[in-house]
């Protein structure tokens, strides 16, 4: 595959992807949210945020520079395995 | 003329929450397409974002400018919808960065007093992007070699038979091959993570 016709390759291939998502079942859907720590029945789930509310904004999207691009997000921090062990201390 | 904004117990809703509580739509349904707009906002311009993609599809079948055709899915034809954005957005993308480049050989004619020939290639910039995208996603199943097939074939625009064929898949390593699939790219597509 050459680098011109990449545009037209990226455009079949999201297409082809877009059925398979298009097929997924509730459980698949469900099931990859609780892999990622999600659930969706509890109110104010993380899995619908940009959906039901807006993203929350971040300096990435006001500053050009990669300045605290990097910087967790709230739910890793929360998601941090040694997070309990040090409150607990 | 003032914007109408839809409201819903004295709140301004997202137009994907209007369809939600309109029920076009379920609230499996809106993760489903959560991860779609992901798909489809791939080597978008950086000032348009999934949920922009998702949002703009959910407010087009609400106002009425998109109908939906008796017997399609709602799903199916909100992913059409973001589909045909996704078209848009990049054609605003190839105009914008056209221009730019007209306005540069413009400035360097007036220079040089003197017209060249027009480059006939197409945008090297969304080229690049496209590619460095695939790569991406070729990432996405790199320890899954029967993925990455099969990701090789759909990029050609190969036919499920014809990438069995040409990889010497069976039916059922294809099969499952496109369930891990599906489940990597709900992974991928549900996550909070802006990119």
């Amino acid at each position: 595959m050459t680098l011109t016709d990449s545009a037209a390759a990226l455009t079949r291939l999201l297409d082809a992807l877009e059925m398979i998502l298009i097929e997924s079942t509730e459980e698949e859907i469900m099931q990859a949210a609780t892999d990622l720590g999600m659930n969706p029945q509890m109110k104010g789930s993380a899995a619908f945020a940009g959906i039901k509310y807006r993203t929350p904004p971040r300096l990435s999207d006001f500053y050009d520079v990669e300045f605290g691009a990097n910087w967790p997000t709230s739910l890793q921090i929360l998601q941090r395995p040694n997070l309990k062990d040090s409150d607990e201390k | 003329m003032p914007e109408l904004k839809p409201f819903y117990g004295g709140l301004v809703l997202l137009p994907a929450e209007t369809a939600l509580a309109l029920k076009l739509v379920t609230e499996t349904d809106l993760l489903r397409l959560k991860a779609i707009a992901r798909l489809h906002a791939r080597g978008l311009p950086a000032d348009v974002s999934w949920d922009d993609l998702l949002q703009e599809a959910f407010a087009r079948v609400i106002s009425g400018s998109r109908r939906k055709p008796e017997g399609v899915a709602m799903v199916v034809f909100l992913s059409g919808v973001m589909r045909s954005l996704r078209s848009e957005h990049w054609r605003r993308a190839q105009l914008e960065s056209r221009d730019s480049h007209a306005l540069r050989r413009l400035r360097d004619v007036q220079d040089s007093q003197e017209l060249e020939p027009t480059d006939p290639t197409p945008d090297p910039e969304r080229s690049m992007i496209a590619w460095q995208e695939m790569a991406r996603i070729n990432r996405l199943f790199a320890d899954d070699p029967v993925a990455l097939q099969i990701v090789l074939g759909l990029a050609e625009g190969l036919s499920p038979d014809e990438i069995r064929k040409m990889s010497g898949i069976c039916k059922t390593d294809y099969d499952s091959a496109r369930r891990r699939m599906r489940r990597a790219l709900l992974r991928e597509g549900l996550t909070c993570e802006k990119k």
